[in-house]
């Protein structure tokens, strides 16, 4: 065509109209007419009634539709956890680990997946408040400054202020800048989950506090006495990781760590042990002291039960066998004499431990600083008392009585994210930033400092720590992004905005891990003065692993997640061991009262296999009262019966049976498999011993013929492979799925009637006997048959199977018939019984702010459909067009679903089966490679490997 | 009686008649025409009429309540996805095929007493299939899709999952519903056609007129009739055996321990003609005593249906047997486990229940003087109905809350909308039928007039 297109737009066109037949108009004319008057009546009806404006200048880097990925830290109790946060047009939605930084090495825990929405929450205070009037950050200003003109004259006499455990380098640099100005004012620090067993016991090894780093990755044989380092806390990843690195047993052979685990309360640790044994928490001073004494430390080998000390002879000669690869853990509720202990054996086997100075720079320990500060409370020597982001009224040991204590405090101001236990004590509440939308800086357990930036503007006027603490320097508009990077200009050589952008592009300040410490040798504890074993129950307080200590609790994510080895959902239970609740004639759901002095808590009763003979397990972080809509008024309140002197462990608590019941709400109801072949069939354990048999033990390669033909896939094929001998049962991945999938919160009640949502779920089965029980923990995704028994009876075609081997669920399709979960073997479908997450959301899930945590790449499902896991089709979605960008094939491993990414152990891998060089073709070649269910003939594309422990030959039963 | 009548109508010798001795053209056909044209005032009828509309208007809520807040009312879970709904489904699509057998089977082996429980039985067949069919709909997640299990050329050019057990269902479903409708409408046309020429009103004549089609009682319009009505009969059984078969495939085309078993189309065949067979015993006790039709529905009737009932019974038995016996025998602990939940599980009493109401009370039927009183067979059909709902919904919640996984194992908790809608169609059922019984002749007149006549006493 040598004539030249034209448009409406196009003026030539309308001066020189060309020919046209009949009406003046030809087709192309009267289409382009068509579709402008269409696009212009489109565009009418679309457009909001307020002015909207578009971005006039895009900014850099971003393309709708394409998220952008930042560093960032997230804190946990002061310490940091590198992620990447991902942010769609400037909201984030999820959260994933950084790789580059030491204490999240690329994988997360499930307080960093719950993040996001902790930063959307609804609850989330918004505005300053004057006791219970809403007042204005100017309000607050005015006062403060005339407040601080008070102490002007005197140095800060009165002046108290208290924190959590602060790490970040800018806070510690504002702290000392306000203790410069006011020499009279106090830093207060409180963190209930403390450390100060440890601390007091570095400092009767080594005379002064350091920290004790264990490198779990560099042992061989580890004993953990009354330790979790593969629970929930703020070096779980970096523990779980050097665990993992260990117990990964392949074809070519590493050789796999030994993990042996004395404690009251069965502990994820626990679970993953190779031998275990349940003792009272005085016992497992006890065998500290033995093991000690066997290898030599020239101690008196205390009375031990006939099993205790078998036991702590063949600990004892493992440990020496591996001198230089042997660790001893010991845990926050042990006395210092034993952590003591636990120095003096480590030192003795050259035991992979790094010793650094404490990041906590106050110097107190944490009861003691917290009682230091109730006593000036009460005496009214505290005048004006700063909170920032902690919670005392609720975190306090009750007994302390800080609520009472705060009425005589004048002047008292609280910082934090929600109008909490203590900010409706406090005069004046402040909203707090929350870490993703803040400049600051924070410190991994190692050390390692790291940038936090904001991946999003407040979302409500809210101040961080670090702009506030300029007020009480009389400086008004303090920004924290300046003062962090005051902070780091010192150190940052002659290019500084260089060396900031590669500090915010990492996620890690570089050469900031605290460097070990040359210690003396340590010296032996006095033993003697070890206090006698209590007479009645002793109740021993733990960190919850869903909600830490009480300041996740109103995250509903986290309590929807299942506690790893009770499945408990939404409260908090009192552990008994069987033998305990037999004499009580308790059983599970039966209430308990547990009484110390004038406070009363009420909790039910789960009866734990393997837990140590008059214990009772509690965990913290519930019966909180001004959580927020969703946390508030869940289980019971461990904090009023916590010690002020003995914070992990309670010997004056009266328990008796309530004479009531209150029925748990659990995801799983069953933990036993019954029978020999269910064992094989679904999680079969095998000892490393007998890896060479696995054949045997294992369900049979050849699965059933079928009838239909086979698919073929001629690109891709989808697989997953989970390690379940690495899995720890942490959560993560489950978490990491609903963040990233859209999984909707269903509520307490609807966990009950057995209709929770989640894609990823990890089935926990009972691997050993009823006294010495083992866990075995099962991630369960969709296994993604290849000749899946869900898609022939749907009766439209919404289960359908994919060209690259996936099982896809046609939202749009689907009738709700159920038909599929009925005929699913793994029972992995999850059916929209409501509108949970369009419409009939529970509680305040379906408020504005949470609907923003939304991935956009993936379907909010309706009610009356089903779903479930799609091995993050987006992610493979996502990759097949970075490929197809760049005109290659999809990499090997280079899609990585949400859970994969998120485990701290690597269990789970996911690659392309007709890629030779994938991770999955490797591991299905694994001797302990099996298919669930096998004998089905489902085919599974999800398989996984049999669950390897590596028990000491002395301690096998029989043996002496 | 003379011994010569005899051989003709009684199949089995027995002795009494199959129609009162007295009865004749006119007799039978005042009895059975009285409800549909007499003036007298039917007060007990008005008041079962309102009650059972109330109950259907708490059905109708109970649906509206549904479709507004969805499934999630009902007690269904992750695990046991299917409950009452589905339980009530075959529940009710099993009622229907008591009708169907006693018209087209007894018809094809030219059991002639089948004539005066013929009419109300193909008029329950008809409205348990269409109640049945509701409860597949309703148990939808999405029910305003329901037609998309139908193959109609559509924009997202998608046809059902032929392999798809539910879309067998679906068209064994339709194909049963239409054809009871129409094998029903069939055998009523001469009576029609009686009730249109006794009518008094100008409605009535209207009404009984269109639907008579125009029949005069020819010697050729009785030789079509004859032939297509035997020809459509001899489609009931195939039918039958057909719907229920694929309602029994709903379950064993899966791999659930438990469903999976070759036996459930035949064992589902025969619970169905077990259940439909005692509700057939029910309502013609009720419609003899409430429309008093003592004079054509006769102990008789009664002691042959109480038979097969029996039989039916000894069948089932046979069935959970060879269930036991097989999941022993395979070996298979999956599907041991099932049977070992069945007896000590959750729902273990109401498993039991199940066994003695199904196996153990029609045993009386052995005893002739059970047989022939109807009430005491009714009280034994009602115990059969109730335990065969049981067993219905023991096959879903036992197998689906005892799967492969332990970690799955969860039990199935109802609510009050379940109850609701598992009461409040009986109440619909009532309805239609006391609305039918006045307006179409319960009994085909036609048949017993012809029987009459065959009696020698025309």
């Amino acid at each position: 065509m040598n004539e030249r297109r034209t448009t409406i737009f196009d003026g030539t066109s309308r001066q020189q109209p060309r020919p046209a037949s009949g009406g003046g108009l030809d087709r192309r004319r009267a289409l382009e007419l068509l579709a402008a008057g269409l696009t212009a009546g489109l565009a009418a009806c679309s457009s909001p009634d307020e002015e909207i404006v578009p971005y006039v200048n895009m900014p850099e880097r971003l393309v709708p539709g394409t998220p952008l990925l930042f560093a960032s830290t997230l804190p946990l109790s002061g310490y940091g956890r590198g992620v990447v946060c991902t942010s769609f047009e400037g909201r984030p939605t999820k959260v994933e680990g950084n790789p580059r930084h030491p204490g999240s090495q690329g994988s997360t825990d499930p307080f960093a997946e719950a993040a996001v929405l902790q930063l959307y929450d609804p609850d989330r205070s918004r505005t300053v408040r004057l006791q219970t009037e809403v007042s204005s950050w100017q309000a607050f200003v005015g006062v403060m400054l005339a407040q601080m003109q008070g102490h002007a004259g005197d140095g800060g006499t009165g002046l108290r202020l208290l924190t959590g455990r602060v790490t970040s380098p800018t806070l510690v640099r504002q702290m000392g800048e306000i203790r410069g100005r006011f020499p009279q004012a106090r830093w207060h620090r409180y963190e209930p989950l403390d450390d100060d067993n440890a601390r007091r016991g570095a400092r009767l090894a080594y005379g002064r506090t350091l920290t004790a780093l264990p490198d779990l990755g560099r042992a061989d044989v580890i004993l953990a006495l009354d330790a979790d380092p593969l629970g929930v806390g703020p070096d779980q990843i970096r523990n779980a990781r050097g665990f993992a690195e260990r117990r990964t047993v392949r074809r070519d052979g590493a050789a796999m760590s030994r993990l042996y685990a004395v404690e009251p309360l069965m502990t994820l640790t626990g679970a993953n042990a190779d031998n275990r044994l349940a003792l009272a928490p005085h016992e497992v001073g006890d065998l500290a002291v033995a093991v000690a004494a066997a290898l030599g430390a020239g101690v008196d080998r205390p009375e031990l039960q006939p099993v205790a000390a078998h036991f702590a002879d063949a600990v004892a000669r493992d440990l020496q066998q591996h001198q230089g690869r042997a660790l001893v853990l010991v845990g926050q509720g042990q006395p210092p004499e034993v952590h003591a202990l636990g120095h003096w054996i480590n030192a003795k086997l050259q035991a992979p431990v790094t010793l650094i100075e404490p990041l906590d720079p106050v110097q107190e320990e944490h009861a003691d600083s917290l009682a230091a500060l109730l006593n000036d409370m009460r005496s009214g020597a505290v005048r004006t008392l700063v909170m920032l982001e902690c919670n005392p009224a609720y975190e306090a040991p009750a007994e302390l009585g800080f609520a009472d204590a705060l009425k005589r405090v004048p002047f008292s101001v609280h910082l934090g994210l929600h109008v909490d236990e203590t900010a409706v004590l406090s005069r004046w509440h402040l909203p707090a930033t929350h870490p993703l939308e803040s400049w600051s800086d924070l410190r991994a357990v190692d050390g390692t400092a790291s940038i936090v930036q904001p991946l999003i503007r407040p979302l409500y006027d809210t101040r961080t720590a670090h702009e506030l603490l300029p007020l009480l320097l009389g400086q008004i508009a303090a920004s924290a992004h300046d003062l962090v990077r005051d902070t780091w200009r010192p150190q940052a050589g002659p290019d500084f905005e260089a060396w900031w952008r590669q500090a915010l592009h990492d996620g890690v300040v570089p050469t900031t891990a605290a460097p070990g410490v040359q210690a003396p040798e340590p010296r032996l504890p006095d033993l003697g003065q070890r206090p006698p074993a209590p007479g009645g129950m002793t109740v021993l307080f733990r960190p919850d692993p869903t909600v830490w200590d009480g300041r996740f609790a109103n995250y509903a994510w986290l309590q929807e997640c299942p506690k790893p080895l009770t499945k408990q959902v939404w409260s908090n239970a009192a552990h008994l061991a069987p033998e305990d609740a037999k004499r009580l004639g308790l059983t599970d759901g039966d209430l308990l009262n547990l009484e110390r002095g004038r406070e009363l808590v009420v909790a039910p009763v789960i009866v734990q296999h393997g837990q140590a003979p008059g214990t009772v397990g509690l965990t913290l972080g519930y019966g909180r009262t001004h959580a927020g809509m969703i946390g508030s008024g869940l289980g019971a309140n461990a904090y009023k019966l916590r010690p002020a002197a003995s914070p992990w462990a309670a010997t004056d608590v009266a328990v008796s049976p309530a004479h009531a019941r209150s029925e748990i709400d659990r995801t799983q109801l069953h933990f036993d498999l019954e029978d020999e072949e269910r064992h094989k069939q679904i999680l079969p354990q095998l000892k490393l011993a007998d890896l060479a048999r696995a054949s045997q033990e294992l369900p049979s390669e050849t699965p059933p013929p079928s009838l239909y033909p086979p698919f073929e896939y001629p690109r891709h094929a989808w697989a997953m492979v989970i390690d379940t001998t690495l899995c720890i049962g942490c959560n993560t991945c489950v978490l990491a799925c609903q963040a990233e999938n859209n999984i909707p919160v269903v509520g307490p009640v609807e966990v009950s009637r057995g209709r929770l949502m989640h894609w990823m779920r990890i089935d926990t089965y009972e691997l050993g006997s009823d006294e010495d029980p083992r866990p075995g923990f099962q991630p369960v995704p969709c296994m993604h048959c290849e000749q899946a028994p869900c898609e022939p009876v749907c009766p439209v075609e919404a289960s359908v199977h994919d060209h690259e081997g996936l099982n896809v669920q046609v939202y749009n399709r689907c009738i709700g018939t159920r038909f599929c979960e009925s005929n699913c073997p793994y029972k992995v479908r999850r059916f929209n019984f409501f509108a949970y997450n369009n419409g009939q959301e529970f509680a305040n899930m379906g408020e504005e702010p949470v609907l923003a945590q939304h991935n956009p790449e993936v379907t909010v499902r309706g009610r009356g459909v089903m779903e479930k896991c799609t091995y993050c089709v987006q992610r493979i979605s996502w990759a097949r067009r970075q490929a197809e960008t760049e005109n290659r094939e999809i990499g090997a491993d280079e899609v990585v679903p949400a859970c994969a990414a998120a485990c701290p152990t690597r269990a789970i891998s996911f690659g392309d089966l007709d890629n030779p060089d994938s991770s999955v073709n490797r591991l299905r070649k694994e001797p302990q490679h099996y298919a669930m269910l096998e004998h089905l003939g489902t085919r599974p594309r999800t398989t996984y490997l049999a669950l390897l422990r590596n028990p000491n030959p002395d301690l096998e039963e029989g043996a002496s | 009686m003379t011994t010569e009548a005899l051989p003709r109508v009684a199949p089995s010798g027995a002795s009494e008649p199959v129609i009162a001795p007295d009865a004749t053209y006119a007799s039978v056909t005042e009895t059975i025409i009285a409800p549909l044209v007499q003036t007298r005032r039917w007060t007990l009828w008005w008041i079962a009429f309102l009650l059972s509309g109330l109950v259907t208007g708490a059905m109708l809520v109970s649906i509206i309540v549904l479709f507004t807040v969805g499934i999630g009312i009902w007690g269904v879970n992750s695990i046991v996805v299917w409950g009452y709904a589905i339980a009530s489904y075959v529940w009710w699509v099993a009622i229907g095929s008591g009708g169907t057998i006693i018209s087209s089977m007894l018809l094809m082996t030219r059991q002639r007493w089948r004539s005066a429980i013929s009419r109300f039985s193909e008029m329950m067949t008809m409205f348990a299939v269409a109640i049945a069919g509701m409860f597949p709909i309703l148990h939808l997640g999405r029910p305003y899709f329901f037609y998309w299990l139908a193959p109609y050329p559509n924009t997202m050019s998608l046809w059902p999952q032929w392999r798809s057990a539910l879309v067998w269902d679906f068209w064994a479903i339709a194909s049963y519903l239409f054809y009871s409708i129409f094998f029903w409408y069939l055998g009523a046309i001469p009576d029609f056609a009686t009730v249109r020429d006794r009518a008094r009103s100008a409605r009535g004549k209207i009404f009984y007129g269109l639907l008579a089609l125009g029949w005069r009682g020819s010697a050729g319009q009785w030789h079509r009739y004859e032939v297509i009505y035997k020809t459509i009969g001899a489609f009931g059984v195939p039918m039958v055996v057909g719907v229920h078969s694929v309602v029994g495939l709903d379950f064993a085309a899966s791999l659930m321990p438990g469903w999976q078993e070759s036996i459930y189309p035949p064992y589902f065949v025969v619970g169905a003609l077990y259940s439909g067979f005692a509700t057939v015993n029910m309502l013609a006790v009720l419609f003899r005593w409430g429309l008093g039709l003592q004079r054509v529905i006769t102990d008789r009737h009664f002691e042959a249906m109480a038979k097969i009932t029996l039989a039916a019974s000894i069948i089932m038995t046979l069935s959970y047997l060879t269930e036991y016996y097989m999941a022993w025998y395979s070996g298979d602990s999956f599907e041991r486990t099932v049977v070992a939940f069945e007896f000590t599980g959750d729902y273990a009493w109401y498993y039991r229940a199940m066994l003695v109401g199904n196996c153990v009370i029609p045993q009386l039927l052995w005893f002739g003087r059970i047989r022939r009183n109807p009430w005491s067979l009714f009280l034994i059909s009602l115990i059969v109905d109730v335990a065969m709902w049981i067993e219905r919904a023991m096959i879903i919640f036992n197998t689906l809350g005892r799967g492969h996984l332990p970690s799955m194992w969860h039990p199935f908790f109802p609510t009050f909308w379940d109850w609701l809608l598992l009461f409040s169609p009986l109440g619909f059922y009532t309805f239609m039928l006391l609305l039918f019984s006045r307006l179409v002749p319960t009994v085909p007149m036609h048949e017993l007039r012809q029987l009459v006549h065959e009696e020698g006493r025309g």
